[in-house]
């Protein structure tokens, strides 16, 4: 059951600057503070407001779909923007589901046709960009614009990677000056509300695509009324609209004129047993948002944030930070809490949806291929050698509490085409495995190659850098060729891994949509640097394998094809892989929510409601 | 006539006087016998008689003391005890490099100054001073090491680039008082060469003002380059108490204090012994104090 607010009552927005001004107005000097609202995390307000705060441990750098790049960016434009399609709440693992898109798309039987119809009557919000300041209809045009934008180069667009070579038309497009006005054979809308693509050849992870940030749906005017400040200005038809927005702080209101879909919690992938405790269910039914009022905070220090959760200051749940992790968990296989902070908050562990890895810069003559085959040859063994070498299981004990979840290859535990039966040899260390293995092709701690490791300047990256400079020395690697080299910022090393400058590359990588094939593309020789190949790994069959598997609809026989491309990789020892971490998240009781954002990112937030203290139910029904 | 004995008289200089003066002042000879083991520990380092296995993984993470790890291991199961003592090293190295060049480019620059003070030369050393002065300090060496990722001496570049000022200041001044002296004047009258005047009858007598602020700025670099290894600006590969501090930043939150304790009890001592026989030196060379 749904129904809009009454057009007499008063917003809801009204109501929340009402309440801050209330409060603000309290502290102002009466003494008298009665009436301030509780700064519990999530609360009521003295009009009974709903306000949730959350923190993230960094600031998104713009609020641009086109420059929704990281997770903090696709985190936050997901609740200003819509998608077509998006996550199912609870569903692992992971299920699409349509949002914007009125049903499933109408595929065309060669799989290169996409006919897409989307929901009719929804509205961006207000704008002063719009006639008379009133949000219109979103309509077809209004994604064939968006995506467009991702091959206008001013817009500084960085989501085209999803798209290029695969829509007919929009490379010619941009190369043709991305002309707005131009049609483009590949990317139309058919009337107002279908939108027609055509690929250039079979995509199976079209329909991920739109799910993510990068492809929420803009409208043209908005873009032409804000100019540059609509990267902080956005103006969308999702679950909320901005209010402010600064480097420590972007907040929200609840957009009073989002659709009213009621929330089918069995359909989202409820599950009594495994989400019953959070009391989900309890919005079954109703239509979201459910907040009045949503606060993210930036605080990049985790015993700062975590300091500010546990005193339920402004931070609503938190992944609980290394330190602290001995005094807030009883047991970790499985994961539970202690008696004091069981009380106080409800827990979720996952798996995340990505992976931290190693990986050898294979145009480096050193490690990688070389002129000479029988350079290349014992260059293998010197790979295979150093990841015999490596300790996943120490690196899992020292930085992730051993939490973490080691695993072969780098198809994550969280793809489905994850293979758990996949021998673990190569993650298994063996120091005498890796002596001999020098010793028998000719390596020496004289000839061993200097190697170059690239860390920023953050102490956990420098002791991970210690950690495997001494795991070498173990092997007779010399402890001066082991050189550190440090990066002020995360954005400086990896640019240099981006221009191909280390010969040793140690980063993390977290899944677009789950499918293998958004891991397996790291090494698939035209992503080379700097694309997000930055192994630079060129293997004529493991190319042909990924075109190959690229076309094709999930299967066995695709499947089969990555675990084959996956063993490729290990055999190669092109790459030292791999650890997905386990998050734990915490959050008080008074919030209704599974707080899980793998993948599924700001999604959730739409779905968070907060208990009503004085009653311990939750208010509000059907809206 | 009988020959009249006369007595030997012991020329005492202030440099005499100063050595009796401090080999009586108790404290004074502590501290030095502290800073003395320090630089031993130093010397045992760069010779690889201890802690040549600092960097190595020896231990589980964050074990306790023990005989084997003396103040147990750090998250990934280094000795913290060899890496305390090897700092010992980074921290003798990285103070005597800073303290003694930005004493001779102070003094010489200071000399200099002092020497043609009035004219231009004063003007532009005066404005140089002035400028390096007016830069936040920690502000400036960031910016240096920044710009210099790559040179293992960006720190000790930094600290010298500031630190000169100081003895230059002090310098000029003395220099300014020296020079209207009856012997620089009587130099100057037989022609010696102004260079000369410089090096061997003024910059000597300033040999007092330069020892104690070598041994002021000793300490001085030891704590900034503390500091700046704890911000991630200082240190680029080994290791320093201030990456150690900066280690424990997070473990003192799981109630693990080895790191922390190790290395600021021995940055204490080290700099308090250094500030209390800095200031026995001071007094014993003060010539109001030596009389």
């Amino acid at each position: 059951m749904s129904a809009r607010l009454p057009r007499a009552a008063p917003a809801p927005s009204v109501l929340a600057l009402l309440a801050i001004g209330l409060s603000i107005g309290g502290c102002g000097g009466t003494g008298d503070d009665k009436d301030t609202p509780p700064r519990t995390p999530g609360s009521r307000g003295p009009a009974g407001l709903k306000v949730y705060r959350h923190a993230m441990d960094q600031a998104p750098t713009s609020l641009d779909p086109v420059q929704a790049a990281n997770v903090y960016a696709n985190f936050v434009v997901l609740n200003a923007y819509d998608t077509l399609f998006a996550y199912k709440y609870l569903a692992r693992p992971f299920e699409l589901k349509t949002n914007l898109a009125a049903d499933w798309p109408e595929i065309s039987a060669d799989g290169l046709t996409y006919t897409i119809r989307i929901k009719p009557g929804v509205r961006f919000i207000d704008d002063p960009a719009f006639a008379d300041g009133v949000g219109r209809e979103v309509v077809a045009e209004d994604f064939v614009y968006s995506i467009k934008r991702h091959f206008d180069p001013k817009t500084r667009p960085q989501g085209a990677w999803l798209w290029i070579n695969r829509i007919v038309g929009l490379d010619e497009w941009k190369a043709a000056g991305s002309d707005y006005a131009a049609e483009i054979a590949g990317l139309r809308a058919l009337d107002t509300h279908t939108i027609r693509i055509q690929l250039t050849k079979p995509y199976p992870q079209l329909l991920f695509t739109l799910a993510m940030g990068f492809s929420a749906v803009v409208p043209r005017e908005a873009v032409a009324y804000h100019g540059r400040e609509f990267a902080v200005h956005p103006v969308g038809s999702g679950p909320f609209r901005l209010t402010s927005y600064d480097t420590s702080q972007v907040v929200f209101e609840r957009n009073p004129r989002f659709r009213p879909e009621p929330v089918d919690i069995a359909f989202e992938g409820y599950d009594e047993a495994q989400h019953g405790f959070s009391g989900v269910a309890a919005i079954d039914g109703r239509s979201p948002p459910f907040l009045d009022r949503l606060e993210i905070s930036f605080i990049a220090e985790s015993s700062a944030r975590w300091s500010s959760f546990t005193k339920g200051d402004e931070v609503q749940y938190t992944s609980i930070p290394n330190e602290h992790v001995d005094e807030v968990l009883a047991t970790k296989q499985p994961v539970t809490l202690k008696p004091a902070f069981a009380e106080k908050y409800h827990f979720f562990a996952g798996v995340e949806a990505g992976f931290i890895f190693n990986a050898f810069n294979m145009d480096f003559p050193e490690f990688g291929y070389n002129d000479d085959p029988e350079r290349e040859r014992r260059n293998k063994a010197l790979r295979c050698a150093i990841n015999k070498a490596y300790s996943w299981e120490q690196r899992n004990e020292s930085f992730y509490m051993g939490l973490g979840n080691i695993f072969p290859g780098i198809i994550v535990p969280v793809s489905p085409e994850f293979d758990p039966g996949l021998s673990r040899d190569s993650v298994t260390r063996d120091v005498a495995g890796a002596r001999k293995l020098l010793a028998d092709n000719g390596w020496t701690p004289e000839n061993l190659p200097p190697l170059v490791y690239g860390a920023n300047s953050s102490v956990s990256s420098r002791l991970i850098f210690e950690q495997f400079r001494a795991w070498m020395k173990e092997i007779g690697y010399p402890r001066e060729k082991i050189i550190l080299k440090r990066f002020a910022t995360f954005g400086d090393i990896s640019r240099a891994w981006k221009q191909s400058q280390l010969p040793y590359v140690s980063k993390g990588w977290g899944l677009d949509f789950p499918d293998a094939e958004n891991t397996l593309q790291l090494f698939y020789g035209p992503n080379s640097s700097p694309g997000s190949n930055d192994a630079n790994y060129r293997d004529p069959e493991y190319d042909r394998l990924y075109e190959l598997s690229s076309t094709m609809l999930p299967s066995p026989e695709r499947t089969a094809i990555y675990q084959r491309m996956n063993r490729m990789l290990i055999d190669d020892c092109v790459a030292n892989t791999g650890l997905a971490r386990t998050r734990i998240y915490l959050w008080h009781k008074n919030v209704i929510a599974i707080p899980d954002r793998e993948i599924i990112g700001g999604f959730f937030l739409r779905y968070v409601d907060i208990v009503d203290a004085s009653t311990g139910t939750v208010k509000g029904g059907a809206r | 006539m009988s020959a009249v004995a006369i007595p030997a008289v012991r020329r005492e200089s202030l440099w005499s006087k100063a050595a009796w003066k401090l080999a009586r002042d108790r404290t004074g000879m502590i501290a030095l016998a502290f800073v003395l083991l320090y630089m031993l520990v130093a010397v045992g380092v760069t010779a690889g008689w201890w802690a040549a296995d600092w960097s190595e993984v020896r231990g589980g993470k964050w074990e306790a003391m023990s005989a084997a790890h003396w103040f147990g291991t750090n998250l990934i199961g280094q000795d913290i005890f060899a890496r305390a003592v090897y700092s010992t090293k980074t921290a003798f190295e990285v103070g005597l490099v800073v303290a003694v060049l930005a004493t001779v480019i102070g003094a010489a620059l200071g000399a200099v100054a002092g020497f043609f003070n009035g004219s231009w030369i004063d003007e532009v050393l005066l404005w140089l001073m002035g400028v390096l002065d007016s830069i936040p300090f920690y502000l400036f060496v960031a910016a240096i090491v920044f710009a210099m990722q790559d040179n293992p001496y960006a720190m000790h570049i930094a600290m010298i680039s500031t630190f000169w000022t100081s003895v230059g200041r002090l310098i000029r001044g003395e220099v300014i008082k020296l020079r209207g002296l009856e012997y620089v004047e009587a130099a100057h009258a037989i022609s010696v060469p102004e260079f000369v005047i410089i090096i061997r009858h003024i910059l000597p007598n300033t040999t007092h003002i330069l020892l104690v602020q070598a041994t002021i700025m000793f300490v001085s670099a030891i704590k900034s380059e503390v500091i700046l290894s704890f911000l991630g600006l200082g240190v680029k590969d080994g290791m320093s108490w201030g990456l150690m501090i900066a280690e424990s930043s997070q473990e003192v939150m799981a109630g693990f204090f080895n790191n922390f304790l190790a290395a600021s009890v021995l940055m204490f001592g080290l700099v308090m012994a250094f500030n209390m026989f800095s200031d026995a030196l001071q007094d014993a060379l003060d010539p109001r104090k030596v009389g």
